[in-house]
């Protein structure tokens, strides 16, 4: 992988006005775009901003089949069965709102879940159990942070109709064995949800290998634009399913009386789409294959492993999740003891441009369990470099001595 | 503590940039809650706190560490000096709209409103008139009688005294605002010229011949002399021209001017000027107060009828 070069296909790691770039080590909030994906969707307005598949003029054809060659990249990427499985969101949030409000869950049924999920991940389950009743479990995990599969298969029973879980943490980087986890699961006869968005711009994702039902995951964190998110969902699921949202575009016709839905997955594409953000979302799954995956693990392994050797002698910070690099992907989450972590990244982007994310990561639910404020998240990607960890690093020595 | 330092600080820099206006207003969310007897939750202050710590850090780790372990403290003296400097400011500018100078009346010193100095500079008596130079401190109207000088009797209160000279810039920028202040207020005018500048003493012979014969002429040639080019101001030429411009007789006036006594009343009217110990034109008495310098109008105005004077 040729570090240098990658680096020239993003912006925002090119020095501005003698200013080097800033360091980016936000990754796991989102991801830097390459100019190719700024390019697709500025060609978009620039020369076919248009209605695709609604008008029947030459520019609204091309965005519509645009569209659709989008849907079939991200088809690939997950190695679906056929592209109507891909339903496009906003983002993966919208993605499980819709699971969760399109299945037909009702009152006594059980949604599984883990004690690290993302709000998008447990809101929805939260509004369902107010609203129609349903009972969320919340399978531990262990003390290392890792999952628990043993404590986890406790919580099966015939009542479990959906077990809902992040494949990668966002808050430590910890990836769940999914593919066990799914087959406990089916064998229990439960349905099975994947929150990929962590997951997605790390680790190749097979839904047909992994024979999970549900899969979303966000455009913004693998090198798309924000505002773009995919759904995945066996076809059969989707056919039953009701949508969650109406409108426009999701019918082929209507009456004063009713309506006749389209099938999937443009029954669940209510209003106009976000055209540009599709096409962009397709260039950037474009590009991340032609980076693949192992590069992006080496990279991952390698930086995070640094990160770690590095924070030997700070006693004031304690990795959150396990010890080894490994098991964290890019994701170096630190528990700060009497800083407030907040302060620390302002510090950091002040003293040395590094962007990190502190806080409570949208995770407020497992910090408020285990009485921590937040954290202080470093996430890596590929086109990051061990010079970067460096200065992170440094500025973090920095900060320990003088507060 | 430290929201209200930031807030006043972010206010002023807020003048001139948005992201500063931006700050000022967390800034002020966090002081109104403080005053309002709650936590400050914004979490303004560890933000400044932070950007402040990082930026310095870089420079020395000791001065971080120093900021970092006596950042209330500093706070605690930095709203000491904001609020000192805010009194200041006040001052200053209260100093200013009241006498025309930061420091307060006839002060000299440096006034950022008035960077010249130029509302308190004169036009400078020759130092051989004099034993001893005088000061602000010695001004006054006491010691001078003013019964031969023109005056124009107020029908109200107050009296306005200027001593200024046909050929001063300074005289020249005031003179017809404070004549007009009087007129306007019914107070009593009086001019006492005294050429300092430029050398005048031919006019000044002139006001004091066209004063004895016509009082009301007097101000009607103080109004050409004050708006005539100077290079002509002083001729004789000039004098017969401005005297056939008024309708007086030139050979009355011409008399008078190379009369003995003339010389000698504007003598002895040059020595009951000194009297006031001025140093400089102009300088303008308003009810016996000394005014040195050319000051702004409202100064005068303020000075007659207070501070108020445009409700009056």
């Amino acid at each position: 992988m040729d570090l240098e070069a990658i680096r020239q296909d993003f912006p925002m790691l090119q020095a501005k006005r003698d200013r080097r770039p800033v360091v980016y080590l936000d990754n796991a909030c989102q991801t830097l775009r390459p100019a190719k994906v700024i390019e697709v969707m500025d060609r978009y307005y620039q020369e076919t901003s248009a209605c695709g598949g609604r008008s029947m003029h030459r520019l609204a054809n091309e965005v519509a089949s645009q569209c659709e060659a989008a849907r079939e990249t991200v088809a690939r990427f997950l190695n679906a069965s056929r592209k109507e499985e891909i339903v496009f969101t906003r983002n993966t949030t919208e993605g499980i709102n819709l699971v969760a409000n399109s299945l037909p869950l009702g009152k006594g049924d059980v949604v599984l879940i883990g004690d690290k999920e993302h709000n998008s991940n447990l809101l929805p389950w939260q509004m369902l159990a107010k609203r129609r009743g349903i009972e969320i479990r919340i399978a531990r995990s262990r003390d290392d942070n890792t999952f628990d599969l043993d404590r986890f298969s406790s919580y099966l029973d015939d009542r479990v109709k959906l077990v809902a879980l992040g494949l990668c943490s966002n808050l430590d980087g910890v990836a769940i064995p999914a593919a066990e986890i799914i087959r406990k699961a089916r064998a229990n006869g439960s349905l099975v949800l994947l929150d990929a968005a962590q997951a997605a711009p790390h680790q190749r994702l097979d839904v047909k290998a992994l024979d999970v039902d549900f899969l979303s995951f966000s455009g913004h964190k693998v090198l798309g634009p924000s505002g773009t998110g995919v759904l995945y969902g066996k076809y059969r699921h989707l056919e039953e399913m009701q949508p969650f949202m109406v409108g426009g575009g999701t019918v082929s016709s209507s009456s004063y009386d009713g309506c006749e839905f389209l099938p999937p997955p443009e029954k669940f594409e209510a209003g106009l789409a976000d055209y540009a953000g599709i096409i962009g979302l397709g260039a950037a799954i474009d590009y991340l294959e032609k980076i693949g995956f192992k590069n992006i693990q080496r990279q991952d392994l390698l930086l995070n492993s640094h990160l770690t050797a590095g924070l030997e002698g700070l006693k004031r910070f304690r990795i959150l999740g396990p010890a080894d690099p490994e098991k964290r992907g890019g994701i170096l989450s630190l528990a700060v003891e009497g800083i407030d972590p907040h302060r620390i990244a302002l510090m950091l982007d002040q003293m040395a441009d590094v962007m990190v994310r502190s806080g409570q990561h949208c995770v407020h639910s497992w910090f408020n369990a285990h009485g921590l404020p937040g954290s202080l998240r470093a996430s890596v990607y590929f086109y990051n470099t061990v010079e970067e960890t460096g200065i992170f690093l440094d500025a973090l020595r920095k900060i320990d001595r003088v507060l | 503590m430290f929201c209200i330092v930031a807030f006043i600080i972010l206010a002023i820099f807020g003048i001139f940039s948005a992201g500063s206006r931006e700050l000022a207003r967390e800034a002020w969310g966090c002081v109104f809650r403080r005053v309002t007897f709650r936590p400050c939750t914004t979490g303004f202050d560890e933000k400044i706190k932070s950007r402040i710590l990082g930026s310095v850090i870089n420079r020395s780790e000791t001065a971080a560490r120093l900021l970092n372990r006596n950042f209330e403290l500093i706070a605690w003296a930095m709203f000491l000096i904001v609020t000192a400097s805010s009194v200041y400011a006040v001052r200053g500018l209260y100093l200013f709209y009241v006498t025309g100078s930061c420091s307060g009346l006839n002060e000299t010193s440096f006034c950022l409103l008035d960077p010249s100095g130029e509302n308190s500079t004169v036009s400078a008596v020759d130092a051989g008139c004099r034993e001893k130079p005088t000061t602000v401190e010695d001004l006054t109207l006491k010691e001078a009688d003013l019964r031969s000088f023109p005056t124009i009797k107020g029908k109200g209160e107050g009296s306005i005294v200027v001593i200024g000279c046909y050929g001063c810039a300074y005289t020249r920028r005031v003179y017809h605002s404070l004549k007009e202040l009087a007129e306007r207020n019914g107070a009593s005018f009086t001019f006492i010229d005294y050429p300092v500048k430029v050398k005048t003493n031919l006019m000044t012979r002139l006001g004091y011949c066209v004063y004895r014969q016509d009082p009301s002429r007097y101000w009607k040639l103080n109004e050409t002399l004050f708006t005539a080019q100077l290079p002509t101001l002083d001729t004789l030429e000039g004098a017969r021209a401005t005297t056939a411009k008024l309708g007086l007789d030139w050979g009355e006036i011409s008399r008078c001017l190379d009369a003995p006594a003339t010389r000698d009343a504007v003598d002895s009217q040059a020595e009951e000027a000194l009297k006031t110990n001025f140093f400089g034109t102009p300088t303008v008495f308003i009810n016996g107060k000394a005014f040195v310098g050319p000051k702004p109008d409202r100064v005068y105005a303020i000075a007659l009828k207070g501070l108020a004077y445009w409700l009056k």
